[in-house]
């Protein structure tokens, strides 16, 4: 799988890479690459990206800092929305930010687990253990994402997204009308607060452990996912379908598989609302809470699992803060995704890391005590080190515009000879994203 | 048979004005490549503004109807400038999400303008009805079907008859042989922009003295004419014309005969249906032309 050699590394680029390496890499910031360059097999640069130390350590912060400010109840109310964001973010950028699928549906896919959950839980329902409840909402979800996701296979770009919006739409009245399944006027109450063994997660303090453990799961699942070629596949068919497909990347089975495990997440957090809240009613899953997925993923950064994560902590901070003109909100909300898709285009996320990159490629410089020659930083922007500017960057989903020559350029399949396939292929998704997007750009 | 009459004539009501909320949409798409999200609330806003000169101002429903064509078309042009012209050289994708931007700009800023309070829209013809074969017909359905009527010829016409026409066609077809030979792009661009908005203005305008204005009222036209448009094939005027009227008249006659509570949903399902058998829609055509 991960050796699909058209996808190689240019030998030029290889050999810059090599040269370079040890400036460019020995800023710190890709250490494990440095420390294993000795290894038969190199590593994959995308591993120094360290995807289980920060997860970890997000998670031990979060885990500490988080009780620490958060002492009111609305706060703690605003923390564990953030997570339980964060975990439907995490799938709608799995489904939109990898698989380039404009989706419209993550909310109808939050209700749908929502009430499965509070449906298989409830007294007068199926009365079954919260674990059942969550396990149901999870399948339920990847199975109709399955079944959307085969029955619209042929469908690209804008027409998915129109159909996206169908099945929520079709999804909002069905919920509003079946009231055998979800309750009168699309609302269900009473649904049983979560419980895991003899543990009930009733206050917001206990619920935010419950939470903090089902991130932790989505996270670690996120990273591996990170680490993964079927990221750095998916990728590139997003990027360029055509060429993708040619290359032999299995576009449509990866896409299909974002698709069911974002959707599953979206119902995961869907049922974990259910059970904090003990109510949940269609209407709170309308389009502006479509859109706000949307802002989460765009603010923080389509490019990384962490975009929407700090994406998320932006949308339920924001009104918070601005609770004065909280009637402004969706107009300023407007107005910083239309200023950040202008002069942010990598969001949050993306712009933080260009900002250490920068400073790290400044305190090198200051270190080596020599300028690094520009075609050596260039190509670390492209290559293994510039995983911040390259990789991580894209809003280019090249969707509408794929199949433009220009974009062809720099996913050219090389010249596979010379290199020798001695080059890990997973170095190559950063170069290709970051080049389609230069050359867009242009 | 008084009720078919009067199903009917409300389905073919709804429908000229979805033709006309999907041909504003189709304008763009065609002059600019833009999928404009935007669009449903421009309906939304179009429609504000006759209230707001209409209610708040006391203007003449007429020229208060006109005013607001008028400041569309302006707001058109400005949405062109804020959130078109500078992503002119990046991603499609980008300049989608710009949209969403607008999306989300436009309704804040009415909610902010206007307040969430669903508003109504007084008619030019007033509330008086009409009674054909028995059935009862509002003046207002059919001053929609015969504007509307007079709307799509213009712009058939437009198309077909003027330079300006000439030109969209030939950015529809291919943008860069376009460009070569001269056709303005940046200018057309201003002006789609423009005459989007005031089409949707003009849709939100007719629908408005038949149910109340609120802040999602655009957005939910918007789909169903995206609906409209993708089953007419998204390209040709007619086959949205037509698409619009199934959307339309299968709402309102399956809906009002079969299925009273999802009514609402039946064009999405129609929608989906479309995109499952035929993702190019039911008219296909080769080259997308209007």
């Amino acid at each position: 799988m991960s050796d699909s050699t058209a996808l190689d590394t240019p030998p030029a680029q290889d050999a810059a890479t090599g040269a370079s390496g040890a400036s460019g890499r020995g800023s710190g910031f890709d250490f494990a690459t440095t420390l294993f360059r000795r290894r038969s097999t190199p590593q994959p640069p995308v591993y120094g990206q360290h995807h289980y130390l920060v997860t970890g350590l997000f998670l031990v912060a979060v885990a500490l800092i988080a009780p620490e400010i958060a002492q009111s109840r609305s706060d703690q109310f605003l923390v564990n929305l953030w997570l339980v964001y964060c975990i439907t973010g995490i799938g709608f950028y799995w489904v939109f930010g990898l698989a380039g699928k404009f989706a419209f549906c993550q909310t109808f896919m939050m209700a749908l687990g929502g009430f499965m959950s509070a449906f298989l839980t409830r007294p007068d329902g199926m009365d079954q253990p919260f674990l059942v409840g969550v396990a149901g909402a999870i399948g339920i979800t990847c199975v109709v994402a399955l079944l959307l996701g085969l029955s619209v296979r042929r469908a690209q770009h804008f027409y998915f997204a129109i159909a996206t919006l169908a099945l929520e739409s079709i999804g909002h009245t069905v919920f509003k009308e079946w009231t055998d399944f979800t309750g009168p006027n699309g609302t269900t109450v009473g649904v049983p607060p979560a419980k895991i063994g003899g543990t009930e997660f009733l206050l917001e303090t206990e619920v935010f452990w419950l939470f903090l453990g089902a991130l932790a799961i989505v996270l670690l699942l996120a990273s591996m996912i990170e680490r993964s070629p079927m990221r750095r596949e998916a990728v590139a068919a997003r990027d360029n379908l055509l060429v993708a497909n040619v290359a032999g990347v299995r576009a449509d089975r990866h896409q299909l598989m974002l698709l069911v495990m974002g959707s599953g997440l979206g119902g995961l957090s869907g049922a974990l609302i259910a059970h904090w809240n003990g109510v949940i009613g269609i209407d709170s899953f309308g389009i502006d809470l479509a859109i706000g997925i949307f802002l989460m993923l765009l603010l923080g950064g389509s490019g990384s699992m962490w975009g929407p994560v700090l994406g998320a902590a932006f949308y339920v901070l924001v009104p918070d803060l601005l609770s004065d003109i909280e009637r402004y909100s969706a107009m300023v909300y407007g107005l910083v995704l239309l200023a950040v898709v202008i002069a942010m285009p990598d969001g949050l996320v993306g712009t933080i890391r260009k900002g250490t990159e920068a400073v790290l490629r400044l305190v090198d410089q200051f270190r080596g005590g020599r300028p690094s020659p520009a075609p050596a930083t260039a190509d670390v922007g492209g290559g293994g080190a510039g995983l911040a500017a390259g990789e991580d960057t894209e809003i280019d989903i090249g969707g509408i515009t794929g199949g433009d020559v220009d974009e062809v350029g720099p996913a050219t399949p090389p010249s596979a000879g010379t290199n020798g396939g001695s080059h890990p292929a997973g170095d190559h998704d950063d170069r290709d994203d970051h080049e389609g997007g230069g050359g867009a750009a242009s | 048979m008084e009720k078919f009459v009067a199903l009917t004539a409300s389905g073919i009501a709804f429908g000229a004005v979805l033709a006309i909320v999907a041909l504003g949409f189709l304008v763009l798409y065609k002059a600019t490549g833009v999928i404009n999200f935007a669009h449903g609330d421009l309906v939304t806003l179009g429609a504000y503004v006759a209230v707001w000169a209409i209610k708040e101002h006391d203007m003449p429903t007429v020229l208060g109807y006109v005013f607001a064509l008028i400041a569309m078309f302006g707001i058109g042009v400005l949405i062109e400038r804020i959130a078109h012209a500078p992503l002119r050289k990046r991603p499609h994708m980008v300049v989608v999400i710009a949209t969403l931007a607008a999306a989300i700009s436009i309704r804040g800023a009415v909610s902010v303008w206007q307040g969430s309070e669903p508003k109504s829209l007084p008619s030019p013809v007033g509330d008086g009805v009409v009674h054909i074969l028995g059935a009862v017909v509002a003046y207002q359905r059919l001053l929609i079907i015969g504007v509307s009527a007079v709307a799509v010829l213009g712009l058939v016409a437009l198309f077909q008859r003027t330079a300006f026409g000439r030109q969209v066609r030939a950015l529809a077809a291919d943008p860069d042989t376009a460009r070569l030979h001269g056709v303005r792009a940046r200018s057309i661009a201003m002006i789609a922009f423009g005459m989007s908005a005031t089409l949707a203005a003009l849709a939100g305008i007719l629908i408005a003295p038949l149910s109340a204005v609120d802040l999602n009222f655009g957005f939910n036209l918007m789909v169903l004419a995206f609906a409209a448009a993708v089953i007419g094939g998204f390209g040709s005027l007619g086959g949205v014309v037509a698409g619009s009227l199934v959307i339309g008249l299968t709402q309102q006659l399956v809906g009002g005969y079969v299925l009273p509570a999802y009514a609402s949903t039946l064009p999405f399902v129609l929608l989906f249906l479309m995109i499952v058998v035929r993702p190019t829609g039911l008219v296909e055509l080769e080259r997308s032309r209007l």
